[in-house]
């Protein structure tokens, strides 16, 4: 069964806002990010585009990029190991003049070779600091029967504070629409605007010719911004449709948003919204189930597989080979994989990377505002 | 290309003594430890071992078996040259049998074997819970410059008549061999496992289908035709954890054992010997305010919202508010209500546990075995499922069983 005239193709961009969540992107970028106890960021957006049958993906791996690659791997989780399509991962080509991409622009522009022998019609561009089940056949469906040039997904909510704050472009420009009858007739570039907005989730759908041609024309110009360089100048021109998106949605926008993002999925009801629609595929590790020794005291807490419990926890999420010794008492905090918190140690509003060792006794808390961040491997 | 060695897995047998849990699949593809089922044993060892091509000998109840294995990804034996193969029996020129016996299904096999033609080969058990490394196992085959051998487990002298044992001289030779017999010369039970040089095999093989009297089995028939001959046989004293779980009390045991990994020796925590599955792809698991959990393996997908103690759950197991599980196994996607109580039991795959009913009971001494619900079963509200129950339809709300 061959659908390529309807067919996509996807491309993310996985160092989207990296400059977001510094802590978190130390050694590592945006997409690999680990979230709810045993994902990482981009497991979602490929997860939801392999879901649809899209199953020629591009990664645009642009820095920090190893956590990126060996969670990937050959693609096999998402099913993406194809004779046709599958999984490409494309770091910059590194030459004498070469730079790490600069905007969407640079980025596509490396590839253009690539992707003029293609065979899907359409192209969809997606960031990874975003968490939706997403069904991109809807919209896909939805831009060819607004037979839109180009169809942007949206949600309506609040702009966050820390979005806001900063000023330029070095954290990443995001943008707000303004739209008539579902057509975006305005863009807002770094908007400060306060309520609810239509604020972009960075879904592009595109015909990849169209997307060829913008992309060449574009480069030549040294344009570096999709959005801002290439649609807004064209709005009165161009068909640029909104697909509003009305589900579950996670912006990883600061290190406290995460921990928030994190922590809200501690409810059933959100946990079902975000996981129930379609599966979620991640990177397997085969450990063993989850071990509560007797007089564990667990409570409001999600776990992953290969855990040892032997303390008390409450309102946190366990990622998987977390071990938490006897007496340790742990609460409203965030452990990364093969996190050790030894016998007795006290903690609170913590955020520990992976491996991170929590010594015998120690106490340490940050607040429900203010969560306190441990580097990978580090032994407190 | 030729192998040293390569490894068939007897997975043929009907598991008649688990009735409710082999319903509807074959005893090797049996859940176990929370994420496991019974043939992800045997298949990591190999794996762990070195050993990269396995054929899988199945004919009852294939289906769940044949999904399970798929292409053999999830334990690395999606190999390029060998791999994972399920052999089912099929039809030939001249004619099709059902496998006879143990012997027969390897017999009828041996032109997959001739394939890889390879120096040895292990024949395995599908129905045993076991860390074992056969590659020290080949060690010992070859350092005897043997054409035959047999794992043992030194068993104790009383519990030797329910074995069958290896009589062997202080090398190690075998000089008897003694199937359940009254007055046993040894205590090194057969653990069914047996390393085989490949031409001995085809031989002796070919010579029992040719026996019209033979029943095709490896250990009545083959073996006693391999001392008849004064074959060099010998015995490897393996010395681990290994449980055939046949039985319901002994697979209810076996995973209770699991939970106890200092007594037991049974340690699914080892890195250097990982037991691999297939996963389930669940989130990670949930346990709510107000729940307990003591003394429990749980895995991806639970929602534990009442009271859990020394209990096994399997992926996606809902527990409702004031349901109350104690010395339970409880397998993949099974729904206790609130307020229910189930005890010493194993409930299989998918079963609803209604409102307020009572499963199985604590044991008081010799009389309360365990209890035991099979795949896809509705046990209605307030219903009583007695210990040593066999439930394998569907209990009305009240009625008691």
């Amino acid at each position: 069964m061959t659908k390529s005239n309807t067919s996509a193709l996807g491309i993310i961009f996985p160092n989207s806002y990296d400059a977001l969540v510094p802590e978190l992107v130390n050694v590592r970028l945006m997409a690999s990010i680990p979230f709810a106890s045993r994902y990482r960021l981009v497991d979602f957006i490929l997860s939801s585009m392999s879901n649809c049958g899209i199953a020629n993906i591009s990664v645009m791996a642009n820095n920090n990029y190893q956590s990126l690659m060996d969670h990937l791997g050959s693609g096999r989780e998402w099913d993406l190991v194809r004779k046709s399509g599958g999984l490409h991962i494309f770091p910059p080509f590194a030459d004498k003049s070469s730079k790490p991409y600069t905007g969407r622009i640079g980025a596509l522009a490396s590839i253009l070779d690539f992707l003029r022998v293609q065979k899907e019609k359409y192209v969809i561009l997606a960031d990874s600091n975003i968490v939706v089940n997403f069904d991109y056949s809807a919209m896909i469906d939805a831009h060819i029967a607004s037979g839109a040039d180009v169809t942007i997904a949206y949600n309506e909510q609040e702009l966050p504070a820390s979005v806001q704050a900063y000023k330029g472009n070095d954290r990443g420009i995001y943008y707000t629409f303004g739209i008539e009858n579902g057509r975006i007739t305005k863009i807002f570039v770094n908007p400060r605007e306060p309520g609810v907005q239509n604020f972009s989730m960075n879904f592009y759908l595109i015909e990849r010719e169209m997307l060829i041609d913008m992309v060449s024309a574009a480069s030549v110009h040294g344009l570096h911004y999709f959005e801002r360089d290439v649609l807004l100048p064209q709005l009165n021109r161009l068909n640029v449709q909104g697909f509003k998106y009305d589900g579950y949605i996670a912006r990883i926008s600061s290190l406290q948003s995460y921990f928030e993002e994190n922590m809200k999925l501690l409810d059933d009801y959100n946990l079902d919204a975000l996981f129930s629609r379609a599966p979620i595929y991640t990177k397997i590790r085969d450990d063993n189930p989850t071990v509560y020794a007797s007089g564990a005291k667990v409570q409001n807490v999600m776990a992953a597989d290969g855990c040892i419990i032997e303390g008390e926890v409450e309102n946190s999420i366990l990622f998987r080979g977390v071990k938490v010794g006897k007496g340790a008492k742990i609460k409203n905090c965030i452990l990364m994989q093969d996190t050790v918190v030894e016998p007795g140690a006290e903690i609170e509003y913590l955020i520990t990377d992976k491996n991170v060792t929590i010594t015998a006794g120690k106490t340490m808390s940050g607040t429900d505002t203010f969560p306190v961040y441990i580097a990978k491997h580090q032994v407190v | 290309m030729a192998k040293e060695m390569i490894a068939m897995l007897l997975a043929g047998g009907q598991g008649s003594r688990l009735y409710a849990l082999t319903q509807k699949l074959a005893k090797p593809a049996v859940p176990f430890g929370g994420k496991y089922r019974i043939i992800d044993f045997p298949l990591s060892n190999c794996v762990n071992s070195g050993i990269d091509t396995v054929g899988i000998l199945t004919q009852y109840q294939p289906l769940v078996l044949n999904e399970y294995i798929g292409n053999g990804q999830p334990w690395d034996l999606d190999r390029l040259h060998g791999g994972v193969f399920v052999l089912p029996p099929y039809q030939k020129a001249s004619g099709s049998d059902w496998y006879k016996g143990t012997a027969n299904a390897i017999y009828q096999n041996l032109s997959f074997i001739e394939r890889y033609d390879p120096q040895y080969v292990i024949i395995l058990s599908g129905d045993q819970i076991c860390k074992q490394d056969y590659s020290d196992f080949l060690r010992f085959h070859k350092e005897k410059n043997a054409e035959f051998s047999v794992a043992v487990m030194e068993v104790p002298w009383e519990e030797a008549p329910r074995f069958g044992l290896m009589v062997a001289d202080e090398n190690d030779r075998i000089t008897e061999f003694q199937e359940k017999p009254k007055n046993p010369k040894s205590n090194l039970a057969s653990m069914g496992i047996y390393i085989f040089n490949w031409d001995i095999l085809k031989r002796y093989l070919t010579e029992d289908e040719a026996d019209p009297d033979s029943e095709n089995d490896f250990g009545n028939n083959i073996i006693p035709n391999l001392l008849r001959d004064q074959r060099r046989m010998y015995a490897y004293r393996f010395s681990g954890y290994w449980k055939d779980v046949g039985t319901i009390s002994s697979l209810w045991e076996a995973n209770m054992e699991v939970l106890d990994p200092e007594h037991s020796g049974i340690n699914l925590f080892d890195d250097n010997w990982k037991i691999y599955s297939r996963n389930s792809g669940m989130t990670g698991h949930k346990i709510s305010r107000g729940a307990v959990v003591e003394n429990s393996m749980i895995t991806d997908g639970c929602r534990i919202k009442g009271s859990v103690k020394h209990s096994i759950l399997f992926a996606g197991v809902q527990v409702e508010k004031g349901a109350v599980l104690e010395d339970a196994v409880v397998m993949g996607g099974t729904v206790i209500k609130s307020g229910a109580v189930v005890k010493h039991c194993i409930i299989a795959e998918n079963v609803t546990i209604g409102e307020g009913a009572v499963v199985g009971a604590m044991p008081q001494g010799e009389a309360n075995g365990v209890a035991t619900v099979g795949a896809g079963v509705v046990i209605g509200r307030n219903a009583k499922i007695g210990p040593n129950a066999m439930i394998n339809e569907n209990v009305e709300d009240g009625e008691e069983k």
